[in-house]
């Protein structure tokens, strides 16, 4: 019975951190950017719909759609203003767009430590837990897990039948061919962008209720989101999925079997096997 | 310009070497710290400034180094410099089989990976009793600052020789065509693997043998202080503002960013990240390549007019 109460725990997380990582996936694919303030973007998203909560009981799930659009807003300017003007050609492109992101999630840490302060807070929301005979499922994960299979169901909608989607998919496959077939790579890039930190402040008002959060757990996140993704296979949004569901279950078996501590070395081993002898993901092309 | 630098850098370096004498308790721990920063970014600048391998886990040897020199110092009471060095050559010792296995990665997932190893690294030694687990460890009492300070500026101008001997060499040249593209470089005769695990190898060497004399300076250290992510994403945001690979660009970039954090930090402690970070993406949109790299290219434009 305590084997089926973990898997189904896994399972919850899996979906939070699928959607996560969805965001970070979306922009590594587009872009090869591997955006180091993406859980910056979650953790200020939470922080936010903390206060909004606490100062004047607003319902997360109100925020969601404010949220949506202030992160999109946030990410095309970021894109617009910052990342395009980085050179593509330098021999250090990859080292600049990280250290440009590294700079990035230093200023949204110390913007929401500024604005909210260093307190951990949380969103006491849908505290308690349906119970199926000894299994219980608690409400607000539940709650995280079905709007974040929605919005990545509504992410590979996009993808698949838009002109935009085939446009980013395009990108993501080739460069040079997208370029040649007309596509407006740029806009394409900060659409892209764009996206990516909605998705990544939608996750983060979810996370709202589930963690206690200050403004400085944003690494977490990002970790988080990198080992799901390189599970997965970089740029390839089905296998994410899977790799969040195997992250999300090797968290909750490890830390019920070899304890806290260790528990917290399992996703970095699971993370580091797969780069060594699938380095394409599980299931991916292999990457360049 | 090249004449005056030699007399300059003699001057520097007495001036270096002299400052205990003269400097108050937090003035030295200013200076020992922008001294650490830096030897750590030169560190850092071999593997992944030369040979293009950009890792964000090189502090896990800093860490080793640390914990290595405070277990030695405290069961077996040697002279905690011995011990430094100890932590020094252990940190070499882990990093060639580390090398071998992780070096096969390649760009953001050769980062992302040594990431993830230095968090498993430091897991796994909290989850260690013999290193008072998560609590951490306690040093004796004796050795004071100046000591600290003298052991890192020798093992920063130690580094520093060091990369000026690299930009200079055929190994430093064979770092750099494998950065430039590893498959070429490899067909035309160069031992790929040799010089990167070589490069890896020296890049832990430096922060294992700092790791003792900040374990020193901390006297009590457990595993969050020494495996820093902070400390090290400092020094990597160093030596890509300096400019990546490049025999300057580590002392440049360490010395404007320990002046511009030390000022903001003076000035504005509430919202102190939020410039540091904002000012680190300015300068980087404004000097994508480094500072040592612009002020070259602009020294040539002048001289070619």
């Amino acid at each position: 019975m305590i084997l089926l109460q973990l898997a189904i725990n896994g399972v919850l997380l899996g979906g939070v951190l699928a959607l996560s990582a969805l965001g970070f996936n979306i922009v590594f694919g587009v872009m090869r950017v591997v955006n180091l303030a993406h859980g910056d973007f979650v953790v200020l998203a939470a922080v936010f719909a903390a206060f909004g909560f606490a100062q004047f009981g607003v319902n997360p799930l109100l925020l969601l759609p404010l949220t949506i659009v202030a992160g999109f807003a946030a990410g095309a300017l970021i894109h617009h203003v910052l990342l395009r003007r980085l050179p593509g050609e330098v021999a250090s492109a990859e080292a600049s767009s990280l250290t440009l992101t590294f700079g990035l999630s230093y200023f949204l840490t110390g913007a929401g430590l500024a604005a909210f302060g260093g307190r951990f807070v949380s969103v006491p929301y849908l505290t308690g837990a349906f119970r199926v005979g000894e299994v219980s499922v608690p409400q607000a994960r539940l709650l995280a897990f079905v709007v974040a299979v929605v919005l990545s169901l509504g992410f590979a909608l996009l993808l698949r039948s838009t002109a935009l989607g085939r446009a980013i998919r395009a990108t993501s496959q080739n460069l040079d061919g997208a370029l040649a077939c007309g596509v407006d790579v740029d806009r394409v890039r900060t659409l892209a962008f764009a996206i990516g930190t909605a998705v990544a402040t939608a996750a983060g008002t979810l996370m709202s209720f589930l963690y206690n959060l200050n403004a400085q757990q944003g690494v977490l996140f990002t970790v988080n989101a990198f080992a799901v993704v390189v599970i997965g296979g970089l740029g390839n949004y089905t296998g994410a999925v899977i790799g969040a569901l195997i992250l999300g279950l090797t968290e909750s078996f490890a830390s019920y079997f070899m304890g806290a501590t260790l528990a917290e070395a399992a996703p970095y081993l699971l993370f580091i096997l797969v780069l060594l002898f699938a380095p394409g993901g599980l299931r991916g092309r292999r990457a360049a | 310009m090249k004449r005056a630098a030699v007399p300059l850098a003699v001057l520097a370096i007495i001036a270096l070497l002299l400052a205990p004498l003269r400097l108050n308790g937090y003035a030295i721990n200013l200076l020992y710290v922008t001294v650490l920063s830096i030897a750590l970014a030169y560190g850092w600048n071999i593997i992944s400034g030369y040979a293009g391998y950009f890792s964000f886990g090189q502090i896990a040897f800093f860490g080793v180094g640390a914990y290595a020199t405070a277990l030695i110092v405290v069961n077996l009471h040697w002279y905690w410099m011995a011990a430094a060095l100890a932590g020094g050559v252990l940190a070499l010792a882990l990093a060639i089989p580390l090398g071998y296995v992780m070096l096969r990665l390649r760009g953001p997932f050769f980062a992302m990976g040594m990431f993830g190893m230095a968090q498993m690294v430091r897991v796994l030694v909290t989850a260690v009793p013999a290193t008072g687990s998560g609590s951490g460890l306690f040093l004796p009492p004796g050795s004071g600052i100046t000591e600290v300070y003298y052991w890192t500026l020798a093992i920063c101008l130690g580094a520093i020789a060091l990369t000026v001997w690299i930009d200079r060499s055929a190994f430093g040249l064979r770092l750099q065509a494998l950065r430039e593209d590893e498959q070429v470089a490899a067909t035309l005769g160069v031992e790929t693997t040799r010089a990167k695990i070589t490069a890896f190898g020296l890049s832990a060497l430096i922060p294992g043998l700092l790791g003792g004399g900040y374990a020193l300076f901390l006297t009590y250290i457990e595993p969050d202080a020494v495996f820093s992510s902070r400390l090290d994403l400092q020094s990597i945001v160093m030596a890509i503002l300096g400019g990546l690979g490049t025999v300057w660009g580590p002392l440049i970039g360490g010395l404007v960013m320990t002046q511009i954090s030390e000022a903001l930090w003076a000035r504005f402690p509430q919202i102190y990240l939020m410039i540091f970070g904002g000012l680190l993406v300015v300068l980087l949109i404004a000097l994508p390549r480094g500072i040592v790299p612009a002020l070259a290219a602009r020294f040539a434009r002048r001289s070619g007019a």
